[in-house]
């Protein structure tokens, strides 16, 4: 049954790039698709950047957000939209290592890939990886929160659930804690996948650790807008302060940033999440190929405090206006 | 006289002596290997969270005990949270009536689930994976995915509050399992639901409305599940769309661990607060002896097998010790 499945499966899939691949061949225009894995905050900010982008250009660009986050619902609405005749796509790839199959089908075809908000795993028929740059985050996140410790303490590093950025995430609090001899990683908490989940493990952690924790570190959504929620009513009920850094920019944790009971967190550049691969397909539509031995294009983090909690904004959008201009030449050639 | 009765097996059975052995075997365990296991603060939080995971598995145990199941029990958790976030938060009405238009949501939840159930004879894991779907797109439809933050202070006072160094909710469950344990015990519907799910014909032909029985363990069910998505959102301080998603396992796993019969027809509430203290004990002790993240879901359900197997071992020997 399972290999029945599997088979009608591929079948299906097959027929709908066939369809795709003679619809791309005859398209006189290119078109251009954007395509994210399901309903989240992070997908509406990147969608402004898209809005923005056919607003300017007065290019018309699909969008669609799928049901799930597995891989295999990615595959089959992907396929169904190549199947209508995009020829330009913008991904959130659901699964960095699972996306490849698609990807390299559609490529066969002629279809045009730009990754955004995480990259496929090398080697991948993506032109570009457009996003934060896992490690690099962390490593400006920890730095903060050393910071705002007074350059020594004790942290619980918190992960989100097993994967490849996770790995890097990891790696990127850990080389910057190896550089400050006062500063110790007392716990790691990980496999974060839930609300409930993490608001459980890390109140744990905590218990574990009461009276010798300085600081914690979250790396991903998830984990952060638990810990945003839980040290406010640690903090609300008179426990002693924990110095908090963590990743993007949901409601919850600009609250807890602006009543003092974590210190900030990086909002990465959603919008240009959204403008930066359009604007690259854009480009490549009209001839220009990528510059030997690109493929990452960092659309930049910011460390967001009490401090610029209410001008962060601008400064996003005059880095990914800058990003923008340089795309030619840096990124692209003709 | 007391004695007479406990020894009797009639205030504890022998299935929830050994539950509530195992219990606490693992509070005595971590006790003695960290110091931070019987701290005020970890103690409020252990039964917090056991108080949450009993809303969780009384939601599944009450189908199981009819010899059905809920898939969509998380989902119903969240179109209440989401419901009330929206009605509180969006809509600015006071949290009593926003409770109430809550509850009444997932009252119909389970109602639809019931209908489909007993009207059309429709298998409940059919019902309950179709509208775990349903329901999850109707909260992520609403919500888009965003959370609702303007919940009251007094609202949130009930998750985050204590009487005597314990949470209110602590209080709140030993309420709920004393009432689901008078009826079980005492009342006809209870002794009803366990007949449907010992033997559903049997029970037909004594005369018992089955159909009528499922779509009272259904709405039953479906408003544990409810109450527990509003005590999340009182314990979080926001109503996040994400409520109840991880509920499914959790369901299971407290409800099986604490003597719920995945057939039907068996149920204990002392069983099911023990099935609760062993789950939230089992993941608070694996933070406390710094498990490898990596490996947390395999230790997880290696001890939660382990509980099982120990508690199937002492239901084996009694058995061949009555024999005997």
């Amino acid at each position: 049954m399972k290999h029945f499945k599997s088979t009608a499966k591929a079948t299906l899939m097959g027929l709908a790039l066939a369809t795709a691949w003679g619809a791309a061949a005859t398209a006189e225009e290119a078109r251009f698709a954007w395509y994210a894995s399901t309903v989240h905050p992070y997908f509406d900010e990147v969608q402004t950047g898209v809005d923005a982008f056919s607003e300017k250009t007065g290019i018309e660009v699909v969008k669609r957000l799928g049901q799930d986050w597995t891989q295999d619902n990615q595959n089959e609405n992907v396929s169904a939209m190549a199947a209508q005749g995009f020829t330009h796509f913008s991904i959130f790839p659901s699964d960095v290592a699972g996306a490849q199959g698609l990807y390299e089908e559609l490529a066969e075809r002629g279809v045009t890939i730009v990754d955004f908000g995480q990259a496929t795993q090398d080697p991948t028929p993506a032109s570009f990886y457009v996003g934060t740059q896992a490690k690099e985050a962390a490593m400006q996140a920890t730095e903060a929160l050393i910071e705002a410790m007074g350059g020594s303490g004790n942290i619980i590093n918190i992960l989100e659930v097993p994967g490849e950025n996770t790995r890097l995430r990891d790696e990127g609090v850990q080389e910057v804690v190896a550089r400050y001899p006062d500063v110790q990683i007392i716990q790691t908490v990980g496999d974060l996948a839930t609300i409930e989940g993490s608001v459980e493990k890390v109140q744990n952690a905590i218990a574990a650790n009461l009276g010798n924790i300085d600081g914690m570190i979250a790396t991903g959504y998830t984990p952060t807008v638990a810990v945003a929620e839980l040290l406010t009513e640690y903090h609300e009920q008179g426990g002693e302060k924990i110095h908090f850094f963590g990743i993007d920019t949901d409601a919850v944790v600009m609250d807890a940033i602006r009543d003092g009971h974590i210190d900030g967190t990086l909002a990465q550049n959603p919008y240009g999440h959204g403008y930066i691969p359009l604007e690259i397909l854009r480009l490549m539509s009209e001839g220009y190929t990528p510059v030997e031995g690109t493929h990452a294009i960092d659309a930049g983090v910011l460390t967001v405090t009490a401090d610029n909690i209410d001008t962060y904004e601008g400064e996003i959008s005059t880095l990914t206006q800058g990003i923008i201009d340089s795309l030619v030449g840096t990124y692209l050639t003709k | 006289m007391f004695m007479q009765r406990l020894r009797a097996g009639r205030i504890i059975t022998g299935a929830e002596a050994g539950i509530l052995g195992a219990a606490l075997l693992l509070v005595m365990i971590f006790a003695i290997a960290s110091d931070s296991f019987l701290t005020q603060y970890n103690v409020f939080n252990l039964t917090r969270t056991q108080s949450l995971y009993m809303f969780v598995a009384l939601a599944q145990a009450i189908m199981l005990v009819t010899g059905n199941m809920n898939l969509s029990v998380g989902a119903i958790a969240g179109l209440t949270a989401v419901t009330f976030g929206y009605t509180v938060d969006t809509l600015g009405l006071p949290w009593p009536l926003c409770v109430l238009i809550a509850l009444s949501v997932s009252l119909g939840t389970g109602f639809f689930n019931g209908f489909v159930m007993t009207k059309l004879g429709v298998n409940s894991f059919i019902v309950t994976l179709s509208t775990l779907f349903i329901f999850t797109g109707i909260v992520y439809g609403v919500s888009e995915g965003y959370s609702y933050r303007n919940i009251p202070a007094s609202f949130k006072a009930i998750g985050r509050g204590s009487f005597l160094g314990l949470p209110y909710l602590f209080y709140l469950m030993l309420g709920t399992l004393g009432a689901v344990w008078y009826m079980f015990r005492y009342t006809i519907f209870g002794r009803q639901l366990l007949a449907t799910g010992s033997n559903k014909e049997a029970a037909e032909l004594s005369g018992i409305n089955t159909n009528r029985i499922i779509m009272g363990a259904n709405l039953l069910s479906s408003l544990f599940a409810g109450v527990g998505g509003l005590l999340w959102v009182s314990r979080l301080g926001s109503a996040q769309p994400a409520i109840g998603e991880n509920w499914l396992i959790i369901s299971f796993a407290v409800a099986i661990i604490g003597g719920t019969a995945l057939a039907g027809g068996r149920i204990t509430a002392l069983g099911l607060f023990a099935g609760g203290l062993i789950m939230v004990l089992i993941k608070n002790g694996l933070i406390l002896v710094q498990a490898n993240v990596y490996f947390e879901q395999a230790f997880l359900g290696s001890i939660i097998l382990l509980t099982i197997l120990l508690d199937r071992a002492r239901e084996v020997w009694s058995a061949k010790a009555r024999k005997s």
